[in-house]
């Protein structure tokens, strides 16, 4: 290297030295390494893993292209993991949303044992998942669970629940709604309180009812806090696994299988690892296009006060 | 001063002399499912299983259980990793799935022969993979699935506590009479408890004897490793998922809301099953200690055919990356010795696999080893082709979509060959 070269390198680490940019590095290092240990690089390796054929046992890889790829196109069983998965996602991400804003706005008054109800409300998310699947799985037992007895009760017969092919998706979604509404609601309810209170008092002058109020107010100052529940939601529904690994195991007749669960099963049980790669790089692009498509759109909807 | 110099030297030396002598011998380790997932593997958290071994050999066995349900999942990412057990205790179902990534010691052919030749020939069934070849011996106490009933339930609907039914007709007759109901037509009780859900493996397992029974079969070579297809979409594997849609649609003496066969058997709520035998009678002292229940085989389409049943095991075998090889054989070849097996089995009240120990008492007079040996003959091993796993999940789907009514018989058959038959296509590349 020239001392022209050495000189101008000497400058900038004495710049970067003087800027204190080492020693922003160097406390962010640990996160950074971190991160790239085992995140970033499992990802790739995942992506690499995608285009071979994979025998991990045997230390061999061969290098297939996109054959795991068109596989994935007509498997049958991985078709249904996603209609189920894409099922989950749409049904989830929506009635949380909604009826953690409901709740958030009941909240947002003032009422006697306001934070115990609110705590109940927030207990499920704070819970670990496979524990809490544990009890609903009691709970939706068809002849000694609590659901069965309160239908009992008002004269409904017994429904099978996660027993059922029909029903058991939806159990497993009435499951999840119970687990991510506590954390809608806090993530709505710091929305709301950030609203400054004159809209409503210029809006209450001008005769706005409540509903009114509502609609050109609340809902159009909440739209970032809706889309990052929207995006946070949906990027965990597409991940969903201990609950349906928990309740359902994926059946009956794969009713609730869906895809992490298919991958896991191809790598651990069929150790088709390629395979199962090319299934998490599918739903990386799902979760990716989704992501996308709910940001550009809730641009249209950004506000600032 | 003196004093103290002593105590600190003999304190150190009462320190290093345990340490030292756990240097000297070597350690292997043992992997095995926790819990009650089979009475053998319970086994293993007595400490004084490997003693006598232990003292002899000077090789510490060190048990370590692991949960069943994501067992063959941890072995094989211990074995990705090269850091496994030296032994492994594991379900004969799981066979295929290791023989296809190759990840076993193949038993020595004259150790193999010499096993195959004294061991009792269901023991034979289940450790020959194929031309005397094994990987594996089979722990005593394998399991036959069979009929079991309640007698006092039988006697209460004034059927014979002693017979049970023969043929798929007194089955369901049988069932109907047992079936009970509250004031609102709820079912109450089950003639004949299912399995219906969670893996599909357990739903297939339970259904096995109607389908061998009515002549299907799961690949049509069960001895063949690769190739092949399966037998499922036939008019016996039509007419054995047909026989639990009736007895749901229209004899009402079953239900999917029992859906853990044995469970509901022992609590009193399903007057018949058909599961693990060994299981039963390892649960029923505790969970029923006043039930009086009965064993026979499955019952058969018509009078004459003969029955079916699975046979299933659990083998010790030593992977090939296992670190302590030749001390791994040495233990098993130890605890899976004649004598070993009289003296186990006697202890935990097990059935025995070697041919000489089943004329010694206590199992020459014992009522429930004499009844297995009669379930025996008709048992049958899981097949061993690499693509079972699929075939698993393609017939334990369609079992569940035909019951749950979701796809007909003819409809969810159709499309379990299709998978099944793919599953073993894939495996074979």
């Amino acid at each position: 290297m020239s001392s022209h070269g050495r000189g101008s390198i000497r400058k900038l680490v004495a710049r970067w030295h003087a800027r204190r940019i080492f020693h922003a590095y160097l406390f962010i290092a640990p996160v950074v390494v971190l991160f790239g240990i085992f995140r970033v690089a499992p990802s790739i390796q995942t992506l690499l893993y995608s285009f071979y054929k994979v025998e991990l046992l045997r230390g061999r890889f061969t290098f297939i292209g996109l054959e795991n790829f068109q596989a994935l196109l007509t498997d049958e069983i991985f078709r249904r993991a996603t209609m189920n998965t894409l099922t989950y996602v749409v049904a989830i991400v929506p009635i949380s949303a909604f009826l953690g804003l409901v709740l958030a706005v009941l909240f947002n008054a003032e009422f006697r044992l306001k934070e115990v109800f609110k705590a109940i409300y927030f207990a499920p998310m704070v819970t670990s998942t496979v524990a809490a699947a544990m009890v609903w799985w009691w709970m939706y037992n068809p002849q000694f669970g609590i659901f069965n007895v309160l239908l009992r009760l008002v004269g409904i017969p017994d429904q099978p629940w996660l027993m059922s092919s029909r029903m058991a998706l939806p159990s497993v979604i009435i499951f999840s709604v119970w687990k991510t509404l506590g954390y809608n609601m806090i993530i709505y309810l710091a929305g709301l309180q950030a609203i400054p209170p004159q809209f409503y008092e210029a809006a209450t002058i001008d005769g706005a009812s409540a509903f009114g109020r509502f609609r050109r107010i609340t809902i159009p100052l909440l739209a970032p806090t809706t889309t990052f529940i929207l995006i946070y939601n949906s990027i965990l529904a597409f991940q969903v696994f201990d609950q349906v690994f928990v309740l359902t195991g994926g059946g009956p007749a794969n009713s609730t299988n869906v895809v992490v669960l298919d991958l896991y099963r191809q790598a651990f049980e069929r150790y088709n690892f390629g395979y199962a790669a090319a299934e998490a790089m599918v739903l990386f692009l799902f979760i990716m296009g989704i992501t996308v498509l709910q940001y550009v759109y809730s641009q249209r909807y950004e506000v600032s006060y | 001063m003196k004093v103290r110099r002593l105590l600190v030297i003999a304190l150190a030396c009462l320190l290093f002399t345990p340490a030292l002598a756990l240097a000297g011998a070597k350690t292997i380790t043992l992997w095995y499912p926790a819990g009650d997932i089979t009475a053998g593997a319970a086994h293993f958290a007595d400490k004084a299983l490997f003693a006598e071994f232990e003292q002899k050999t000077g090789i510490k066995v060190e048990a370590v259980g692991m949960d069943y349900d994501t067992m063959q999942q941890k072995i094989f990412a211990a074995a990705a990793g090269r850091n496994i057990a030296d032994i492994l205790f594991v379900d004969d179902s799981w066979m295929p799935g290791f023989l296809k990534e190759e990840m076993l010691e193949q038993v020595a052919a004259p150790k193999a022969k010499a096993w195959l030749d004294t061991v009792s020939p269901e023991i034979r069934t289940l450790s020959d993979f194929g031309q005397g070849q094994m990987w594996g011996y089979v722990q005593y106490g394998i399991d036959v699935y069979g009929l079991t009933w309640n007698k006092d339930q039988f006697k209460e609907v004034g059927l014979d506590p002693e017979k049970p039914p023969k043929t798929w007709a007194e089955f369901r007759e049988y069932a109907k009479k047992l079936t009970k109901r509250d004031a609102q037509g709820n079912i109450t009780r089950v003639g004949y408890a299912i399995r219906h859900v969670g893996q599909p493996h357990g739903v297939v397992h339970k259904h096995f004897w109607a389908i061998y029974g009515a002549g299907a079969a799961l690949v049509d070579n069960p001895l063949a490793l690769r190739g092949g297809k399966t037998m499922i979409n036939t008019p016996g594997g039509k007419a054995a998922l047909q026989l639990v849609v009736d007895m749901l649609d229209v004899d009402k003496s079953t239900s999917l809301n029992f859906p853990d066969p044995r469970a509901a058997f022992l609590k009193g709520i399903a007057s018949m099953q058909i599961s693990e035998t060994v299981s039963i009678h390892a649960r029923a002292p505790k969970e029923a200690p006043d039930l009086k229940w009965g064993m026979a085989l499955p019952p058969v389409p018509k009078a004459g055919d003969r029955p079916a049943t699975n046979l299933g095991g659990w083998l010790y075998v030593v992977p090939k990356l296992a670190k302590n090889k030749v001390e791994a054989w040495q233990a098993i070849e130890w605890i899976n010795s004649p004598a070993m097996d009289y003296e186990l089995c006697k202890k935990y009240d097990a059935s025995p696999r070697y041919k000489v120990n089943w004329d010694k008492e206590p199992f020459k007079s014992d009522p429930y080893n004499q009844a297995l040996k009669q379930l025996y003959p008709y048992g049958l091993k899981l097949p061993i082709n690499l693509g079972f796993n699929g075939v698993m999940e393609a017939t334990g789907n369609a079992i569940q979509k035909s019951w749950h009514h979701e796809a007909s018989v003819d409809a969810a058959l159709a499309e379990a060959e299709r998978l099944a038959n793919k599953a073993i296509a894939d495996a074979a590349k």
